[in-house]
């Protein structure tokens, strides 16, 4: 054997050798030991905790570098426990005043931002007020701004400023030696959850010093509405009280380095060092996951079957989220100017009018065709539940009573014959179903509604289409969608935020649908104002009711999971971190 | 030679600057609301599509939109990129270096092997090489690239750990970030060495050679079929004939006479793999997670990010005048019967 063919036959040993799973990885040691590799799609927009409203830029910011007033007590939304404030306000410890408008907090001393200096009460005023004056345009300011001030944006339709709030601002925040006092508007019963999740405080001395809002009025134009993100000193530097300080945001190589803060208040981190990386590419997050190379990644749930089964690998499952997504009819479709979406645009068998669904037969009918057990199985893997309206399950206010449609052949055939006296059953209709492209689970849902709509009645006809983002933010404003599938996130741990965005005439979603209906306008004002949990309750079921009795909106409330290392402890789950990690408590073994 | 070059140059900006305005033509069949899908990310955001239409004076006509931007241009400033997170320019200076670094790194072998298995192919026509030359030619060509990197990746990192994607192991990203790592190009091989770091130039070398094995792959055999072509051409011809009756070496006759008349078409197809492979592989980037300039112009195109597209568009289309003048250079230099006019 010449000696070419013996190195030839060397190497395909090797190959063979190395390829019959003789790896590092699977079985291996904890992988670099005092650092925490997460690799997530995506990237944060800014590390300004007032400008951001992303998750990827709250993973890193949230709670790691910035910290607020009170935290989450463990996995509950709805029980608070303290952080930079020494209590929880409450009527039974003078923190809260009886009418619930006017909230103290007394400040934690002791605490140093991440340049050593201390904290105070008017860092405290100062973040708030940055916060709700920031105001950019798609910005989280009116989160605060609500409440406080009855607004939700400083500008008026120019886009000229109203410094008359920066006044009315700075009177309803107070300090007070070490306390911050906060008066409302109105009650407004999620304001500890907003203040838990917004309430970032930042080194006012600090800022300054660095080119920022001087804390007046006089400067607050240039505050106000900045143009770009780096428009902020905060965009890649930070400067917070958290376990984290900010080393670096390199968005060249799209990685943000925290490391532990060694004079943090309370114990420092166990970790010594977290790296989130942007890693769009799912293959080659999974890979990094096996190897050991990541010790978490961010996982959809169609990529599940990929990571089941990986050695060494821990998949927590059933996790309940502040999220769900719709099923949503427009009363209101714009038909001018060619609509593909609604045919003819007309009730001639090939196509819808604008009006189509503004009849609540059609919803019903539509409701009612939707094999959702079929749904649950194919779309979701049996990991989602049939809403009860727009209310996610586990929050105050979602009812597990409250009736909802049922497949059901016979009454969605009835419904449909009773829709315009029966002109829609004898006519027929076409359509298109909408969904953001690359969603596969959303067109899943898309496909068995059609075919439950298809099989009713021949003259049925039901397309099903994905839209990109940027498509479907045209088709929105301009009402052009008929039917549309789509997600909502919470901005804080409250049912209001949901029955808003759904069922009230400005919401979000209701607003473009066309919806009016005065009793859920009125009932949701009203439950953002009562404080008292049952009769709060009580106010969700009526909505829960309305939704069901007008079912503009079919809901499905997914369930959300994480997939880690298993030599990941500490970790725990609160629907209020939405898709994020809370590194603080969590180390490697 | 020199008027000839330098009237190409003059060409440059002229061809960038032609590109914008396309970009910008384009725009036209944009709703408004379609450019605001870059600030607007969530549905959280969608209550402030109008003000952001207004903020970025979205829905002026599109020569107000090109004359703004073109003022900013002239002050020095390419525009914010909001996928990049970083001005235009900045963005251009991050990600480009990660993909210089690529394509040296493939673009060599990819030059080399190709040619040498192209002449052997055709010196030794019907031989042993030239039928495994044209079956590797075949199977390479015949799966995608990102089958290739997909590949690539599962066997040589996720089975044998050898090849792990990213640009450098978290040990030496860690050093270079420290005080005592000077980046001088912002290229990490050549840094590290510059840095007398040979670990790090290793490193940097492992994570470089998946994505550079996977471009190699998929680069090489066009080349070598082009290549075979030509010798075959050459080969055929009567000076090589006369080169081999007067006694001349085989070596000597292929690698002195026959070679160099073949080089035109390999130029040819060289300077456009070159320019492919410098304008960003966004494929290859993606897969292995390098952060280049071509992942980056993908993703700005895909979430509409007007700026990030348009300083792309007028980068690579820098880069392709000037790969296209190289490779009327090298042509006069091959071929003495080539004038540069």
């Amino acid at each position: 054997m010449n000696f070419r063919r013996k190195l030839l036959t060397l190497l395909v040993f090797a190959l063979a050798v190395s390829l019959a799973g003789v790896t590092a990885a699977q079985g291996q040691a904890v992988k670099n030991q005092d650092t925490f590799i997460y690799a997530a799609f995506g990237e944060a927009e800014t590390m300004d905790p007032h400008y951001a409203y992303d998750d990827a830029s709250h993973q890193v910011t949230l709670w790691h570098v910035y910290e607020t007033l009170v935290f989450f007590n463990g996995s509950s939304t709805g029980q608070f426990v303290p952080m930079l404030s020494t209590t929880v306000p409450s009527v039974q410890n003078g923190g809260l005043s009886r009418d619930g408008k006017t909230y103290t907090f007394r400040i934690r001393s002791g605490v140093k931002f991440h340049d050593g200096t201390a904290m105070t009460a008017e860092d405290v005023k100062y973040s708030l007020l940055r916060f709700m004056f920031m105001d950019r345009d798609g910005g989280p300011s009116w989160i605060f701004l609500q409440p406080i001030l009855g607004v939700d944006v400083t500008r008026d339709d120019k886009g000229t400023l109203n410094t008359a709030l920066f006044t009315e601002a700075d009177r309803a925040i107070r300090v007070q030696g070490d306390t911050v006092t906060i008066t409302l508007k109105s009650p407004f019963a999620p304001f500890m959850g907003i203040v838990a999740q917004w309430s970032s405080v930042v080194s006012k001395k600090w800022a300054i010093a660095q080119g920022d809002w001087n804390g007046t009025a006089a400067t607050l134009r240039r505050l106000n509405n900045p143009t770009k993100p780096d428009d902020t000193p905060f965009f890649s530097k930070g400067n917070g009280t958290g376990p984290f300080r900010l080393v670096e945001w390199d968005r060249g190589t799209r990685q943000t380095i925290l490391e532990r803060n060694t004079g943090y208040w309370r114990a420092p981190a166990k970790l010594r060092r977290v790296i989130i990386r942007g890693v769009d590419d799912f293959g080659a997050r999974r890979l990094m996951l096996q190897q050991g190379d990541a010790d978490a990644i961010s996982v959809n749930r169609n990529e599940l079957p990929q990571v089941e089964g990986l050695p060494g690998v821990r998949i927590v499952d059933d996790l309940s989220t502040l999220s769900n997504v719709g099923v949503f009819m427009t009363l209101k479709i714009d038909t001018t100017g060619g609509n593909p979406d609604v045919g003819s645009g007309r009730l001639d068998g090939n196509g819808i009018p604008g009006d189509f669904f503004a009849d609540v037969n059609v919803r019903r009918g539509i409701a009612q065709a939707l094999d959702y057990n079929t749904m649950l199985r194919d779309c979701y893997r049996n990991k989602g539940f049939v809403g009860r309206g727009p209310i996610p399950r586990g929050m105050l206010g979602h009812n597990t009573n409250q009736r909802w449609y049922e497949f059901n052949r016979e009454r969605a055939t009835a419904a449909f014959r009773e829709a315009r006296g029966g002109q829609i059953w004898n006519t027929g209709f076409k359509f298109t179903i909408l969904h953001n492209a690359g969603n596969t689970v959303r067109e899943c849902v898309a496909r068995v509604l059609k075919s439950g709509i298809e099989s009713l009645n021949p003259k049925f006809q039901v397309d099903v289409r994905s839209i990109t983002w940027a498509t479907y933010l045209a088709q929105y404003r301009q009402s052009k969608l008929p039917l549309f599938i789509i997600g909502w996130g919470a901005d804080y741990p409250d049912a209001e935020n949901f029955v808003a965005a759904y069922q009230h005439s400005k919401g979000t979603y209701s607003g473009a649908q066309g919806y009016n209906n005065p009793e859920a306008d009125k009932l949701i004002e009203q439950v953002r104002n009562e404080t008292d949990p049952a009769k709060r309750r009580a106010m969700f079921y009526k909505l829960g009711e309305i939704a069901y009795n007008d079912v503009i909106t079919i809901n499905i409330d997914a369930v959300g999971l994480r997939v880690m290392r298993s030599w990941v402890r500490g970790w725990y789950h609160n629907p209020a971190f939405l898709h994020q990690y809370n590194f603080y408590p969590m180390s490697k073994q | 030679m020199t008027t000839y070059i330098a009237r190409r140059l003059v060409l440059l900006p002229l061809v960038a600057f032609g590109v914008t305005i396309l970009i910008f033509a384009l725009l036209q069949f944009l709703a408004p609301e379609m450019r605001a899908s870059v600030f607007i990310t969530n549905p959280n955001q969608l209550s402030a599509i109008d003000a952001i239409i207004r903020k970025y004076g979205l829905d002026q006509p599109v020569y107000v939109q090109y004359w703004t931007w073109l003022r900013e241009v002239f002050s020095g400033n390419l525009g914010w990129s909001q996928t990049a997170r970083m001005s235009v320019s900045d963005a251009i200076g991050a990600f480009f270096p990660a993909t210089l670094e690529l394509t040296m790194y493939a673009f060599i072998p990819i030059m080399i092997i190709g040619v040498w298995l192209g002449t052997s192919a055709a010196v030794h026509r019907d031989e042993l090489i030239d039928h495994v030359s044209r079956v590797f030619s075949i199977s390479f060509r015949s799966l995608p690239s990102f089958v290739w990197g997909l590949l690539i990746l599962m066997v040589l990192y996720g089975r044998l750990n050898w090849f792990p994607p990213g640009r450098l192991s978290l040990e030496a990203d860690l050093f270079v970030r420290s005080g005592e790592f000077h980046r001088y190009t912002n290229v990490m091989t050549l840094d590290a060495l510059l840095n007398g770091q040979g670990w790090i130039f290793l490193d940097a070398l492992r994570h470089l050679a998946g994505p550079v094995l996977t471009l190699t792959i998929v680069s090489i055999a066009l080349l070598v079929r082009i290549t075979r072509s030509a010798m075959l051409e050459v080969l055929r011809q009567d000076y090589v004939r006369t080169a081999r009756a007067k006694g001349l070496d085989e070596p000597v006759v292929i690698n002195r006479h026959a070679r160099k008349n073949a080089l035109i078409p390999v130029i040819t197809l060289g300077s456009l793999t070159f320019v492919g492979l410098v304008g960003g592989v966004v494929i290859t980037e993606t897969i292995f997670n390098f952060p280049g300039i071509g992942r980056w112009g993908a993703f700005a195109a895909q979430q509409l990010d007007i700026p990030g597209v348009t300083g792309f568009a007028m980068f690579t289309a820098i880069l392709t005048v000037a790969g296209n003048l190289m490779a009327d250079i090298l042509y006069a230099y091959f071929d003495p019967r080539i004038r540069l006019q």
